[in-house]
């Protein structure tokens, strides 16, 4: 039998074979001498350097954190997730996290950890930066961007005549199968706790079960919901305002047009974006000195270029075309609800049968 | 032939020091099992809340018919095509040879994406047919669509091992069946099939474990399964997500142990290399041959592809000066390059640390063989979060581990206990491979056993092992959830690329990204993977 074993095959690969080995374990041990030295220089708890763990992208915060390097010599390492994975890997970390600021896409991750004690009480001059409503009332954490909940609809399919007043309207049966919701997202969540706390809990319980009785299809996320409804696949959907904006840049001949609700409804809420010093954080100050950069002027007026989102800071412009954050009842609204409540919220969602 | 079969295990007693290295390794890789177990004690959970409710076993049964259901049909799809590009002479072998394990490398959400832009309502398919009158698509939503996407992009699982196992088995018992007048079909079902039987189950187990952990698919196509849930429920409601990733481990391991001793009864040949490999000639059944792999290539790569393709160039060709809608492929250099990198080390030592257990497992009766077998095996079917979060967890426990915290050895041991099971099958059978008398043989002539592995046993391996190799490459360079929260800040890859253009709406330079990292695994899977494969 060993006469079937062609030996000249076994020569031939064996060279090939060694050379791949020895190149891998070549690759090994630069990386690990690498990442060895790398850790050396990042040792010592001076605070010329800071880490961030950002919920909002990259593209966005990076020339924002290089811009902070330059302005203060403090260096920025950055990390980036989605906000509810940031909070989780913080929540794990616990006191020995890294991180020393998190920057978060919704209120509800930054509430989470605020209520575990996560994070530490900022100076009230910087929660002070914002209108009250949009900061923590235990000075925990600071808004720094807002973002409308609107309805995207499809201006071939819906006649703007038909759109709803309300976002209660939604329920009628004549929007039966139209209405795209993201059960669960986090701005949807957001939402429906800021209705809990706007309306209560049975009213919010009868208006899922109305829009689940309504057969609202579900997408994944905004972003979704947007192309779907840019497609044609559905009539309209419930988004936060700036991702129509974002498909128009990318692609102007997109039919999607943004409804907004009037300004006292419960349909448009203001849901922020925040930033917070964690408690376990030995550089607190220079972690305070990045939010208040995020809150200055030209900072603010790079995310409203950037993302057609509201600033937060009074006196910076809001961005073209949209109506005017004065007037909207967001500063009414609760945010340590909207972060605390948020699992009694997901527990409502999930009972009415809206998600499919 | 009978020559030619090894036994399986038999009962001598396996050497102390392959003994110490399975132990460790399996102790290694329980770390997130471990985590798992020991989060539910401590956040108290409460069993009886979560697991006997219907809120648990809706989407545990739904992962489990979607796992059968797509393990079943990238069998059939992964054998088939396996056979036909390596036995034969189906036109444009060497093409298809190289295009079929590349579907691995999309990732499921992209992949998902690219097929509902393609196939839903207004979507690219619609708009190219509505001229000639159809317009009522099929719906890819739910289950159906996940299926799809989860087949087409996993069959590669099952490809790449019996691709191997075709290229390196002796094509005699096929001859001769043949020669006895059998039809082609008989051949295949009666020979082909037996002969190949642990490397479809061992692809078709990987299929099955990397579905029932997928969250991409089954979050773009809207259908909960266990793993969904958990991802949802672990920020807020920790206990109950912990709670399903215990069920969704269990039932993982039981599984795999289920298979392992079902496993013992099939067939082993040994492998037997051969210069000339038979090519049946396919005559009047080459051109559906080629049409049904042009259908399945077709839809798992070359239509993703040109979608990607369509979208880059439109980014490419009217540059949006909007920030953050750039196009720019200087920016993925990096990634690409990390990509290569963590890929490489990655199948490198996947295969280095599971071929003590796999030689424990295939060679000897072990306890500890098929107990740390099975945990690499498991590690596969827990969600990337939860095997990052088991190692941020053990890790910060010790100040001297600490200090490797967020570095990328650390990445690299995520991604090996993550996908090491995709190495271990693959291992077990190439060791399978080795004829056991040939060992003997050499060291009557007086080999060391260092001499023995490295020229003759670890030769012969080389084929099986490189496929293993292969697909674990393959999914770490698409892997994200444990990239993101493991890797060391800055650290970018073209997969955290691909999905941080998605969240901001860059479809242009999303798709170049998923276009550069097809491209990218292509000439790697060359390179190191099929060009050493004997006969492939």
């Amino acid at each position: 039998m060993l006469g079937m074993l062609n030996i000249n095959s076994v020569v031939d690969i064996l060279p090939a074979m060694t050379k791949l080995l020895r190149t891998l374990s070549a690759v090994l041990a630069l990386t690990l001498v690498a990442s060895a030295c790398g850790d050396d220089s990042d040792a010592g708890d001076d605070a010329s350097s800071i880490t961030v763990y950002s919920g909002r992208d990259q593209e966005l915060i990076e020339p924002l954190l290089d811009a902070f390097t330059e302005a203060t010599g403090i260096d920025v390492e950055a990390k980036y997730d989605k906000s509810a994975n940031l909070a989780l890997l913080i929540q794990t970390e616990g006191d020995n996290s890294p991180a020393d600021v998190f920057i978060s896409q919704s209120p509800g991750a930054l509430g989470l950890l605020a209520g575990e004690d996560r994070l530490a009480t900022l100076d009230s001059a910087i929660t002070g930066l914002v209108d009250s409503g949009f900061a923590a009332s235990d000075n925990t954490w600071v808004g720094i961007t807002g973002r409308l909940r609107v309805l995207v609809y499809n201006s071939e399919l819906v006649d703007p005549a038909d759109l709803p007043i309300s976002v209660l309207d939604l329920v009628d049966p004549k929007y039966d199968g139209q209405v795209a919701v993201a059960p669960g997202n986090g701005s949807f969540q957001d939402f429906v706790t800021a209705m809990r706390n706007e309306l209560g809990e049975d009213a919010t319980r009868e208006w899922l079960e109305g829009m689940a009785a309504n057969n609202s299809p579900n997408q994944p996320k905004n972003s979704a919901i947007v192309e779907a409804v840019g497609r044609g696949e559905h009539a309209m959907g419930l988004v936060n305002h700036y991702y129509n904006l974002r498909a128009l840049e990318a692609d102007p001949s997109v039919v999607s047009v943004n409804h907004f609700f009037p300004t006292n409804d419960v349909g448009s809420l203001v849901i922020v974006t925040g930033g917070a010093v964690l408690e376990s954080s030995d550089a607190q100050d220079a972690g305070a000195q990045l939010l208040e950069f995020l809150l200055s002027e030209s900072a603010q007026s790079d995310f409203v270029t950037g993302t057609q989102e509201y600033p937060l800071l009074p006196g910076v412009a809001a961005p073209e075309g949209l109506p005017s954050l004065e007037g909207y009842t967001a500063d009414t609204i609760n945010y340590e609800l909207l972060g605390d409540g948020l699992r009694g919220t997901i527990e409502l969602i999930q009972e009415s049968g809206i998600e499919q | 032939m009978a020559g030619g079969s090894t036994p399986g295990p038999v009962a001598l007693k396996p050497p102390i020091p392959l003994l110490l290295l399975a132990l460790v390794t399996g102790l290694i890789f329980l770390g997130p099992f471990a985590y798992v177990v020991w989060r539910n004690i401590d956040l108290g959970t409460d069993f009886s809340e979560v697991i006997w409710t219907r809120e648990t076993w809706e989407p545990l049964r739904r992962s489990l018919w979607l796992g059968s259901t797509v393990a079943v049909s990238s069998a059939i799809i992964g054998t088939g095509l396996a056979w036909l590009t390596i036995r034969t002479d189906i036109p444009g072998r060497r093409v298809w040879r190289i295009l079929a394990p590349l579907p691995l490398v999309i990732p499921s959400f992209v992949g998902a994406s690219a097929l509902i832009a393609a196939f839903a309502t207004g979507g690219l398919v619609e708009e190219i047919l509505s001229p000639i009158g159809i317009t009522d698509l099929p719906d890819m939503k739910g289950f159906r669509g996940a299926w799809l996407v989860l087949t087409l992009f996993t069959f590669p699982y099952v490809y790449l091992p019996v691709a191997a196992r075709f290229a390196s088995l002796s094509p005699s018992l096929e001859e001769s069946a043949r020669l006895l007048g059998r039809s082609p079909w008989t051949v295949f079902r009666t020979v082909v099939v037996p002969q190949s039987a642990s490397s479809i189950w061992a692809g078709s187990m990987l299929v099955f474990l990397y579905t029932i952990s997928d969250w991409g698919a089954v979050e773009r196509m809207g259908y909960s399964t266990l793993t969904r849930d958990i991802y949802s429920d672990s920020l807020f409601n920790p206990a109950r997500a912990m709670g399903m990733s215990l069920v969704l481990g269990v039932v993982a391991l039981t599984v795999v142990v289920a298979e392992r001793s079902l496993g013992r009864r099939r067939l082993e040949v040994s492998v037997v290399r051969s210069r000339d490999p038979l090519v049946v000639p396919l005559g009047r059944w080459k051109w559906p041959a080629v049409l049904g792999a042009s259908a399945v290539l077709g839809n798992a790569l070359v239509g993703p592809a040109a979608v990607f393709g369509f979208w880059s160039w439109r980014g490419l060709s009217a540059s949006n000066p909007t920030p953050g809608l750039q196009t720019d492929l200087g920016d993925l250099v990096t990634p690409a390059l990390n990509t290569a990198e963590t890929g490489l080390i990655t199948a490198a030592l996947a295969i280095a640390v599971v071929l003590p257990v796999a030689w424990l497992t295939a060679r000897y009766r072990s306890r500890v063989g098929d107990a740390a077998n099975s945990m690499i095996v498991a590690g596969f079917a827990l969600p990337g979060v939860v095997i990052a979060l088991s190692l941020v967890f053990w890790v910060l426990q010790s100040p001297i581990l600490g200090s490797w915290y967020q570095t990328l050895p650390l990445l690299i041991l995520a991604y090996v206990l993550h996908f090491g099971s995709q190495a271990t099958r693959a291992a077990h059978v190439a060791v399978g491979a080795v004829p056991r008398r040939l060992g003997d043989a050499a060291a009557t002539l007086g080999a060391g056993r260092i001499r023995r592995f490295f020229t003759i046993e670890l030769p012969l391996m080389a084929p099986g092992l490189l496929a293993g190799a292969g697909l674990v490459m393959l999914s770490t360079m698409k892997e994200l959830p444990a990239t993101r929260l493991l890797s060391p800040p800055g650290f970018e890859t073209l997969s955290t690329e691909i999905w941080s253009a998605g969240e901001r709406l860059a479809l242009a330079q999303e798709s170049l990204g998923a276009l550069v990292l097809i491209a990218l695994s292509g000439m790697l899977t060359w390179a190191v993977v099929l060009r050493r494969i004997d006969n492939y």
